[in-house]
């Protein structure tokens, strides 16, 4: 069973009217696009910072500069892959300032989560799993998975999303994807859940 | 590199759907005959359909509420500075008329002579209300910055 793109045909973006509408400083566009926007957004910033309280100032502050830079939008650009430039330049910034996190493709791994009470009522089932692996891959590996299989963006979306070279987001893929499957594997193997 | 090695390390760009249709034939070809490609391709497909099935962290309910508050807030920040600086132009633009407007009356107590000393007297002054403005202006511009 292949990943198919397709899946992604029903995500929430912004219509053309309201992009006009929203360059003009319409206040209605704006709180309208903030609405669509609001899981897509506030789940690739989860993603990729983990903390609650770090999306929140994010999910914030990455709005406030789309006001600010307004002006810069070109329309004939995907207003997606602008809204999460945006986002992964404050969330980069962040990341930066934070200590113990890497931003390096092979930096330190963080253990994966341990289960809350939540999650260990839901420890049987792969996505809970794979969530909390997924938690414990480096930022680059995080940010292209949630862009790839969360936001169904292709891969010349992802490079200008993340200002990174093509050659460098396939190759972030392939070994995030290579990762989780041996961490999933192994992890299998030892709870005996296969 | 043996054609083995090259396959496998296309298979998880594979599972993503990120390869172009020759090389994905290229795969294809290749599971068909080798099971270990075949396995480590399954399990990536099943990893990559579960990513897909992750569950999505909900934002705080009121936080679409603070981001269009910040929001209104900074959209009326910029249309209050959009008004000083039509205000600013404005207000330049009549100081330099009326200084004009005063040459007739300079010359007649001045002389001809005093053209110089007509210019200084109506430009400096301008210039340094125009630099008081756009000091304040900037400051102000801060000030609302700093209460976002």
């Amino acid at each position: 069973m292949i990943y198919q793109a397709a899946h992604f045909e029903d995500v929430p973006v912004a219509e053309p009217d309201e992009i006009a509408r929203l360059r003009s400083r319409d206040s209605a566009a704006l709180a309208c696009v903030v609405g669509r926007y609001q899981l897509r957004l506030y789940r690739y910033l989860r993603r990729l910072v983990r903390e609650p309280a770090a999306a929140d100032d994010l999910f914030q502050q990455t709005w406030l500069n789309v006001v600010r830079h307004l002006d810069r939008y070109d329309s004939r650009r995907n207003f997606d892959t602008w809204l999460f430039a945006i986002a992964h330049n404050a969330a980069m910034d962040l990341l930066r300032r934070k200590t113990g996190e890497s931003l390096e493709e092979s930096g330190r791994e963080l253990a994966a989560a341990e289960p809350d009470a939540l999650s260990a009522a839901m420890a049987s089932e792969r996505t809970a799993i794979l969530a909390s692996e997924m938690a414990g891959l480096t930022a680059p590996y995080r940010e292209v998975l949630t862009l790839r299989f969360e936001e169904g963006m292709k891969l010349e979306e992802i490079a200008e999303v993340t200002r990174a070279p093509l050659s460098t987001v396939k190759s972030r893929v392939g070994r995030a994807l290579e990762t989780l499957r041996e961490k999933m594997t192994a992890r299998y193997r030892k709870e005996d859940l296969l | 590199m043996t054609t083995h090695k090259t396959i496998r390390q296309l298979l998880a760009l594979s599972a993503a759907g990120l390869l172009d249709a020759a090389d994905e034939r290229r795969v294809r070809e290749h599971v068909r005959e080798c099971a270990e490609c075949a396995t480590a391709l399954d399990e990536l497909a099943a990893v990559s359909a579960d990513l897909c099935r992750l569950p999505t962290p909900m934002a705080p309910a009121d936080l679409v509420a603070r981001t269009e508050a910040r929001m209104a807030a900074e959209l009326a920040a910029q249309t209050s500075q959009r008004h000083g600086a039509i205000l600013a132009v404005g207000a330049g633009l009549f100081a330099w008329m009326a200084a004009l407007a005063t040459w007739g009356l300079y010359r007649f107590f001045a002389g001809s002579a005093g053209w110089l000393a007509w210019i200084v007297l109506t430009t400096v002054p301008a210039y340094m209300a125009a630099g008081a403005v756009a000091v304040m202006f900037a400051s102000r511009r801060r000030l609302e910055r700093s209460l976002l």
